[in-house]
């Protein structure tokens, strides 16, 4: 791909279970201080942990909420010169739940607000952009929409680019992930020997993508996709399709392993995940640059995480300190450098992992604007 | 920005209720696999195969997605039963194209992209940015909403099963396709509609070029 322009994160909003904006996120990711908790309401009492937002709003009012933050926040007075590009991988399902449970049928179900369009359609109520789209592919759906938004600025096609990745708890996600035997009824631990599994959970992040660098950016330096092509749910045992992912982010930023400082892991919790990424970590980084999952802070948010993980690297940066991880007693993989407390020292360049259902793989590559 | 897409193959399938005739014997052997995959899945390895493409980019489309799946959810759930795992695997977006990637080891980039009734004219925008990077790129669109009670929310489309795939490559030659409004007396799903109309033009005696306005 022939690079026009480079592409900066210039502003960011969010609302998680751990943080109703950025400064409060990382300090609960910093003191390990976790908001995920017991609940048994989503699927038939089953109890399961989850990050459920503690807001007053409806969840998609704080959508409107954190687009109107990060404007004000932004150098832009609207987004009608702003490409919208969502990342969900459920969209309306909840919404489509309420109808469905209640009514026992289909009637009052309005498809407008089923699909995973029912975001931009949502957000057309409040907002005028200059075109949109959504990403949906599962777990690194706002990863993927944030690996296009630098495709299109590289190209020279867009100057700003809004990225959402949001996904909302469901009893379908609560549910399924139970179905599969992958949830823990305890806040995950990442990389444990002991882990039992990941905690599902909900976000809204919305980041602002322009070809032009503000105060306090960091640069979107590479991104690098692969497909495991070998299994739906599972991944490939050595992480190939997740070292593929992060070579050609590598060499999409033109950097070697060696240049990264910090690796903001996929780390679900899940015995497959994590022993799968840690072989693909180990296999191309060694055990130089620090590891962590900051899932056990944030939870699982799904189609959000990368989205999400993508502010957590801004913030990395900009703090020049790479955190903890959370609930990490002992390491299954002794082989990658997982960090057991916050770390102050330069950081040049994070990369963050986000790999899906499909074996669908997105590594983004963040770094210091120079 | 305007992006002119050379049209190589193209292939569509439609049936009011189930399409019947996907060939999926031959060109899924294993049977364990093809008892796992979806409609849409199955709808899309066909059209593959017609447009004859295996290894590449992959970029499909969807408005509504696994529909079969989330349905099967979704009545679970209300009648307080366990979910299936199988349905739930199977009820992302990105499952068609997962299994097509599987079913050939492709190892390339495959997204998938759910934009409503603009999904084609998205999907037609996001192949043309990739294909800038000068590879031959399949673009897949499938809706599959043949549900049980689907009368009680679908008051439009006939055809409840479609697929529609586009293997294309930029080109710097001038159209000779255009997206001029034709009356769509199939009543196909609005997700379809861009890629419905080259597909109709398609003439594999000429190239088929459609200028793309970004």
């Amino acid at each position: 791909m022939t690079i026009k322009n480079k592409a900066y994160i210039t502003s960011t909003a969010l609302i998680c279970c751990s943080g109703t904006n950025e400064a409060d996120l990382f300090h609960n990711i910093c003191t390990k201080n976790s908001f995920i908790k017991t609940d048994a309401n989503y699927f038939n009492n089953t109890p399961a942990a989850l990050g459920k937002i503690d807001s007053e709003n409806n969840f998609f009012d704080d959508l409107i909420l954190k687009c109107e933050e990060l404007l004000l926040k932004s150098n832009l007075t609207n987004f009608k010169e702003t490409l919208l590009i969502v990342g969900s991988s459920v969209g309306g399902i909840a919404i489509t739940e309420d109808i469905y449970f209640t009514n026992g049928d289909y009637k009052k179900i309005n498809p407008n607000y089923h699909n995973i369009n029912t975001i931009q359609t949502l957000l057309e109520k409040k907002f005028t952009f200059l075109d949109g789209l959504s990403f949906s592919t599962a777990c690194t759906s706002s990863a993927n929409a944030l690996g296009y938004a630098h495709e299109v600025i590289s190209k020279g096609i867009y100057k700003n680019v809004l990225v959402l990745g949001i996904d909302q708890l469901s009893q379908t996600t609560v549910g399924g992930f139970l179905s599969l035997g992958v949830l823990s009824s305890k806040p995950c631990k990442p990389f444990d020997i002991n882990r039992e599994g990941m905690n599902v959970s909900e976000a809204i992040a919305a980041i602002l993508i322009q070809s032009e660098p503000t105060k306090n950016s960091v640069e979107l330096c590479g991104v690098g996709y692969s497909s495991d092509a070998y299994h739906m749910t599972h991944p490939h045992p050595d992480g190939l399709g997740a070292k593929s992912a992060m070579e050609k982010a590598l060499q999409q930023a033109n950097i070697t392993s060696d240049d990264i400082d910090y690796i903001n892991a996929h780390g679900t919790g899940t015995q497959a995940n994590d022993s799968a990424e840690a072989n693909a970590i180990e296999s191309l980084f060694g055990n130089k640059p620090f590891v962590s999952s900051t899932k056990s802070i944030t939870g699982h948010t799904l189609g959000a995480a990368g989205a999400v993980e993508a502010i957590i690297c801004k913030l990395i940066i900009n703090n020049q300190t790479i955190p903890t991880n959370t609930n990490l007693a002992m390491q299954e993989n002794v082989n990658i450098n997982l960090t057991m407390e916050n770390i102050k020292q330069k950081i040049d360049y994070t990369i963050s992992n986000s790999f899906a259902f499909g074996g669908n793989n997105c590594s983004l590559i963040f770094g210091k604007v120079k | 920005m305007k992006i002119n897409l050379e049209i190589l193959n193209t292939a569509c399938i439609y049936d009011k209720n189930e399409i019947k005739e996907l060939e999926m014997k031959q060109l899924v052997p294993k049977m364990v696999t093809r008892r796992r995959l979806t409609r849409a899945s199955k709808i899309a390895i066909y059209l593959a195969h017609k447009v004859d493409f295996k290894i590449g980019r992959i970029m499909y489309g969807s408005s509504f997605s696994e529909m079969p799946a989330t349905a099967n959810i979704l009545k679970r759930i209300k009648d307080k039963e366990a979910i299936s795992p199988t349905d739930f695997q199977n009820s992302v977006y990105n499952t068609a194209a997962s299994y097509l990637s599987m079913l050939y080891e492709n190892k390339n980039e495959i997204m998938t992209i759910s934009s409503g009734d603009q999904t084609s004219k998205q999907l037609l925008k996001l192949g043309a940015i990739k294909a800038l990077d000068g590879d031959e790129i399949l673009l897949i669109a499938t809706e599959t909403l043949n549900i049980p009670n689907i009368e009680e929310v679908n008051h439009c489309i006939d055809y409840l099963e479609c697929g529609i795939a586009l293997k294309v490559k930029v080109t710097h030659s001038s159209a000779n396709l255009d997206f001029i409004k034709t009356h769509n007396s199939l009543k196909i799903p609005n997700s379809l509609n861009e890629l419905f109309i080259i597909a109709n033009q398609f003439d594999e005696n000429r190239k088929n070029i459609i200028e793309i306005v970004i």
